[in-house]
């Protein structure tokens, strides 16, 4: 055990910590454009898709460097990368799962975002039941046409292409009948409406297909693959990021120290008052435990395991972590923590929270909901974890019942 | 940055699983409870040939110059079989004496800690229950040459069997912890019957107790008794909560209810998940701290007050929910579960409680 970085590891990082003071932009990225540029900036730099082999763009990077370039962006507070599903999971389903066309195709302008992507998977009645999806996928000899719905899209309003989830064979048990297919999201019978979310903002859509086109040179994998494509792939969203993640809290946690000192209760500043500090310490252990957490489960990726299963416990951790750190922050900070406009300066949260947004402490308490249930609700990660990590009886479910 | 186990420690591991498995088992544990004394001196020796006892000691001292990290997987493992043993009050007070004693202190010491020939403990707690140097009520008194010790220290671990105690005093506004023979008259050791009886604690009381002037570590070894020993309690609770974890999933797979085990079933599935989160975050949060310490980085000190703090939540939920798991067999006294219960339950007012420890990590990052 020796959890000191090793000398190249630091190294890179001071390399990275220099470059990221250097380049970071000293005004807000306001358009798509100009994000588009700062990622392109840093994608120049190195700093996007690192962990891609270099054939297709990457620089086949370790997981510890990786984790150390996302957490020196997070201290530097710069603008994370646009194309973030493009990037961290589907480019990797093309280069794990894509034909060399599709691979010659669609990689390098994922890496450069010139090219925007999202995800079909959800639908509104197929939520943590996702392979029970309704979207029809039919063989019309030259290509597939797609007529469904598709919900809780991220970044579907700037997206040039999806991942589509579609059922090509109703007539299966309906794990066997999905295929997975890059889908062009400039065509008709494509209609985007934002979803505006409890936060007031809009970063997820829903998405209607009526009559569109897949082209049988986008299939991904084999016809009926969709599920095992979608499964060996959902895990590529958790465990790296993890470390930066923890350096966003602690940069809130720095916030919530100075607020704590100018707001004052019975005359005296919240720091003062013990039942405050409590809470303050108690807040602090847990973001430190999910930093060592972290450092753990990327000494096991740098040790070249697969994380598997057990990537449902991170995922668990850190959303339900996040949910009490904002609902503690906003407990502390009393009538201040709810001011999204307006309130003094010393008193706002003004960082990244883990969607990305710069915004308020408002905003973390409620986007916070949303970590608990995207990507797998807790629900599910129990689920997984109790049947694949500790090898618990799975439950006698009504669809496997009727199947049998 | 590798965050595993040597081959080394692993092993070390091992050998102290299949050592306590064959040697403590749950029947052994109980009849210690049962015992006056509450520990075993033949199980004490045989630690002390194993190498336990003096693994964080110098060579020179029969010790193998291991770490805290080690050390810290022998907890988890004594932990994990709810051993009744002075292990890590002893090779606390040893560790303090190594690091900040004159060399009179350590030879008197640590080659009869490391031999199996020596007991000791930590006296860190008054009536104020609170570990901060400035509550010391303990006066350090000089008297031609030698140095009078009288107050009241309470809940000391295992201090009926002890052969020396530190005793934290304060000379004047001057802290210091005297390295006192539990011989010595003037020292009385009162035992109290508690909760766990695999975690003795007794009552010291010090009646004008007469020490050598220079009996005394500076005042630096409070902190790092209590980081240690922190680290040491957060290491056993661990263990505790691995092993009541592994039992409820097992009765999770046999235990039939409704036609079905019961494991298959959400409402005990999910909770078995709620407890393995918390018991890997446990893991990673003593490890940390343990090597943190060891490698003298800069947040060591609050690592320890951050595992001892999590560590204790979460062992009491992880054991307590294993009793819920169980239902009514948990709560017999026959069935094993209660052991690890309440050793874990035991260790949480020790070297400092969750709420001190956040106070201190407060200190530390919110000043």
């Amino acid at each position: 055990m020796d959890l000191n970085l090793s000398p190249e590891d630091r190294a890179f990082r001071d390399q990275a910590r220099a470059w990221f003071q250097r380049n970071v932009p000293r005004a807000e990225l306001k358009t798509l454009e100009e994000r588009r540029a700062w990622h392109r900036t840093m994608y120049d730099a190195g700093y996007v898709g690192m962990g891609w082999p270099t054939e297709y763009g990457g620089r086949g990077a370790t997981p510890m460097q990786q984790a150390i370039a996302a957490d020196e962006m997070a201290r530097a507070n710069a603008p994370a990368p646009i194309n973030g599903l493009g990037v961290g999971f589907i480019g990797p389903t093309i280069i794990i799962h894509g034909t060399p066309e599709q691979k010659q195709r669609y990689l390098r302008k994922i890496l450069t975002a010139e090219e925007m992507w999202c995800q079909l998977y959800s639908e509104p009645n197929s939520g943590s039941d996702l392979a029970s999806l309704r979207t029809r996928a039919e063989d019309r000899g030259d290509h597939f046409l797609v007529n469904g719905q598709k919900i809780w899209t991220s970044g579907g309003h700037i997206a040039d292409w999806g991942i589509l989830l579609a059922r090509s064979d109703p007539g299966v048990a309906k794990h066997k009948g999905i295929s997975c297919f890059l889908f062009d999201m400039r065509q008709p019978g494509v209609e985007v409406r934002p979803l505006k979310q409890i936060t007031g903002s809009s970063e997820f859509n829903e998405v209607f297909m009526t009559n569109a086109r897949a082209e049988k040179r986008d299939l991904i994998g084999r016809l009926g693959q969709g599920w095992e494509i979608a499964q060996t792939t959902l895990g590529f969203e958790r465990g790296g990021n993890s470390m930066a993640r923890v350096t966003r809290y602690a940069s809130a946690f720095d916030r919530l120290v100075d607020a704590a000192k100018k707001i004052e209760r019975g005359g005296k500043p919240l720091l003062e008052d013990p039942v405050v500090r409590a809470k303050l310490g108690n807040v602090y252990a847990e973001m430190e435990v999910q930093r060592y957490a972290a450092l753990r489960v990327l000494s096991a990726l740098q040790k070249g395991a697969s994380p598997g299963a057990a990537s449902s416990i991170t995922k668990l951790s850190y959303s339900e972590f996040e949910k009490r750190y904002y609902e503690l922050c906003l407990e502390i900070l009393g009538p201040y923590g709810q001011v999204t406009d307006g309130g003094l300066e010393e008193t706002t949260l003004d960082v990244d929270s883990s969607s990305g947004v710069r915004s308020s402490w408002a905003y973390a308490f409620l986007w916070a909901r949303a970590g608990t249930i995207y990507s797998g609700s807790s629900e599910i990660q129990k689920n997984v974890i109790g049947e694949r990590v500790l090898g618990l009886p799975k439950e006698i479910r009504a669809d496997r019942v009727a199947k049998a | 940055m590798d965050f595993s186990f040597s081959s080394d420690q692993q092993l070390l591991k091992n050998s102290a699983r299949a050592f306590l498995d064959e040697h403590v088992k749950p029947a052994q544990v109980r009849l210690l409870w049962d015992d006056p004394r509450g520990e075993s001196e033949a199980l004490w020796k045989e630690m002390a040939q194993l190498g336990w006892l003096g693994l964080a000691l110098p060579e020179d001292a029969g010790g193998s110059a291991l770490g805290l990290v080690e050390t810290a997987i022998l907890q988890e493992e004594l932990g994990r079989a709810a051993c009744p043993s002075p292990y890590l009050s002893t090779v606390l007070a040893a560790m303090a004496i190594d690091r900040f004693g004159s060399p009179a202190q350590k030879s008197r010491w640590l080659p009869a800690v490391a031999g199996g020939g020596a007991r000791a403990t930590v006296a860190l707690m008054e009536r104020a229950l609170d570990w901060s140097p400035q509550s010391i009520e303990t006066r350090a008194e000089e008297r031609g040459g030698k140095v009078a010790l009288s107050g009241v220290k309470q809940f000391v671990p295992w201090a009926h069997v002890a052969d020396v105690i530190l005793v934290p005093a304060l000379s004047g506004s001057t802290p210091a912890v005297y390295v006192v023979e539990a011989s010595a008259p003037g020292v009385s050791v009162t035992p109290l019957t508690t909760l766990d009886p695999g975690t003795r604690v007794a009552q010291v009381t010090l009646d004008g107790a007469a020490v050598a002037a220079e009996a005394k570590l500076p005042a630096d070894a409070l902190a790092f008794l209590l980081q240690r020993g922190a680290v040491g309690a957060a290491a056993e609770m661990l263990g505790a909560a691995r092993r009541c974890l592994d039992m409820a999933v097992e009765y999770a797979k046999v235990r039939e209810q409704f036609g079905q085990p019961i494991g298959s079933f959400q409402a005990i599935r999910h909770k078995c998940a709620e407890m393995l989160l918390e018991v890997e975050n446990s893991h990673a949060a003593t490890y940390y701290a343990a090597w943190a310490l060891a490698s003298g980085a800069e947040d060591g000190a609050l690592a320890a007050s951050v595992a001892k703090s999590y560590v204790s939540d979460a062992s009491r939920k992880v054991c307590g929910d294993a009793i819920q798991v169980h239902g009514g067999i948990g709560f017999t006294w026959e069935y094993d579960l209660h052991l690890y219960f309440k050793r874990a339950k035991a260790l949480e007012p020790l070297y400092g409680d969750a709420e001190h420890h956040r106070e201190l990590i407060v200190r530390r990052v919110a000043s």
